[in-house]
């Protein structure tokens, strides 16, 4: 109960000072250019990847794109370029 | 530009399986290295690595259980060390560099502008003149020379600029819009105006001197219009002595005036048979290579057409190419019809009558016909004109005004 009234109150908090929540929140943030490239930051690493599955895991969740020959174009610390035909985005 | 980059450092492609190649990437990522293109297929990754990353990957392959092969390198790091045995392309990049810093110090063209007057070829025989050629070195060049002696002997060049740009030698030049004005010499005596053609003045303004005849007066050429000689006279009206004067007036005299035009019967001109022969030649500076050729036909005249490709215009090389087409032709004489005859002579009295009216010429009257009994067509004009009359003849003191005035 307390945890729940917690997350409102930092939300409430970011909202207030009009600050980036994918920065403070560490929430993923995911860019789709169509159903070919995904642009996705802030996360932790790959739990997965095969090529019709990458599962990647969040700061607070994780994240599975299905589609059929992914790839991964480029892969750091801070950002990642999925390519190949996505058909699904989900959060787990 | 990041490709460029890659390739400067060198990388790899790299194939990893094993117990567990997500955590292989994993780990790279948080230690900053940066893995691209990666593909699974069945049960390994493939993906490309740079050089200095892959030393690093050692301690991650132990503790991820998993295994790395390179399957190709590339970038410059794997490039050089195959130039070594190549030692013949390393000599010869390395000449082709040195001729190419060598021939940087010498000018491969020279490049004019600005000339209106002054003619491109005057231009280059006085550069010969003053030993500035294309081939020179940069290093023989006085550029403040050169201007100067641009100045110096075109006196109608107001300004002047020589750069060099690269191995090109750039003038820039702007002569003087307004005509030269040489300076008369003032005389100190006096001058008399006569008149140069028989006729009847029609009107007079005289601005300095002492008229000599009035409006409706018939004159004769050589007759004195103005006399520039003005009397000073004593209270007795004896002439104590003369002023000397320019005489100065505006007298029209209308006269007439003929112009004879001819045209012969016949004229020749060139007939092309339409047969040609073209001849391609190579030009490097001052050398020229013709395609060997015997005189192609009896009487000819040739047409020179001359290039340079684009390549060469901007790397200043002096290299052209082109041919020579000679045409062959006969001289066949033709009649002139009455009809070209008198277009041919009436173009020609136009013309002689538009460079009377620039001199201010007004015609009054004209008459003009075509004859050809002198064995040629001929035009034979009379035109009654009112013109502009006055030729300035110095005058002198008379003796016998001098031998009063000194009595």
């Amino acid at each position: 109960m307390k945890k729940n009234q917690k997350t409102p109150k930092k939300e409430q908090f970011i909202d207030s000072l009009k600050l980036p929540k994918d920065v403070c929140l560490g929430a993923l943030r995911v860019t789709l250019t169509g159903n070919a490239e995904a642009w996705i930051e802030n996360y932790k690493g790959i739990l997965e990847y095969t090529e019709n599955v990458i599962l990647l895991q969040g700061k607070t969740c994780q994240v599975c794109f299905e589609g059929n020959r992914l790839s991964i174009d480029y892969y750091t610390n801070e950002d990642m370029k999925i390519s190949g035909t996505i058909a699904c985005v989900r959060y787990l | 530009m990041i490709g460029i980059l890659r390739y400067l450092r060198g990388y790899l492609r790299i194939r990893v399986w094993g117990f567990s190649p997500e955590r292989f990437m994993n780990l790279c990522s948080n230690r900053d290295i940066l893995l691209w293109d990666i593909v699974r297929d069945g049960d390994a990754y493939y993906m490309s690595i740079s050089l200095s990353s892959f030393y690093k990957l050692r301690p991650i392959v132990k503790k991820t259980g998993t295994r790395v092969a390179i399957l190709q390198r590339y970038g410059l790091p794997f490039f050089i060390p195959t130039l070594k045995h190549r030692k013949v392309f390393l000599v010869g990049s390395v000449l082709a560099v040195l001729f190419w810093v060598w021939s940087s110090l010498y000018i491969w063209d020279i490049d004019l502008e600005g000339n209106y007057q002054i003619t491109e070829d005057a231009f280059n025989e006085f550069l010969m003149a003053e030993n500035v050629r294309i081939g020179m070195q940069q290093s023989e060049l006085n550029i403040e020379e050169l201007e100067k002696a641009i100045r110096r002997k075109f006196p109608q060049v107001t300004w002047t600029s020589a750069k060099l740009s690269g191995t090109r030698l750039q003038i820039d030049i702007k002569e003087n819009d307004a005509p030269i004005t040489v300076e008369e010499t003032k005389k100190a005596e006096g001058t008399n105006l006569v008149a140069e053609y028989n006729g009847i003045v029609v009107s007079m303004i005289v601005r300095s001197g002492i008229p000599m005849v009035a409006i409706g007066d018939t004159v004769e050429e050589g007759t004195v219009l103005v006399e520039g000689l003005v009397p000073i006279y004593n209270d007795d009206t004896t002439i104590r002595e003369y002023q000397l004067v320019e005489a100065d007036a505006d007298i029209v005299i209308e006269h007439m005036r003929t112009e004879t035009i001819t045209l012969p019967f016949n004229y020749v001109k060139k007939k092309y048979t339409g047969r040609t022969r073209s001849r391609f030649f190579l030009r490097v500076g001052d050398k020229e290579w013709r395609m060997p050729m015997e005189r192609p036909f009896l009487v000819y005249d040739s047409v020179i057409r001359q290039s340079r490709p684009l390549i060469f215009e901007r790397l200043s090389i002096p290299a052209y190419w082109g041919s020579y087409t000679y045409r062959e032709y006969q001289n066949v004489e033709y009649e002139y019809s009455l009809e070209e005859a008198e277009t041919l002579l009436n173009e020609n009295l136009t013309i002689f009558l538009s460079t009377l009216e620039e001199k201010g010429v007004q015609i009054i009257e004209k008459d003009v016909r075509i004859d050809t009994s002198g064995g040629e067509w001929m035009l034979y004009g009379e035109f009654l004109v009112q013109e502009r009359v006055g030729r300035s003849v110095d005058t002198t003191i008379p003796d016998i005004g001098e031998s009063e005035t000194n009595e």
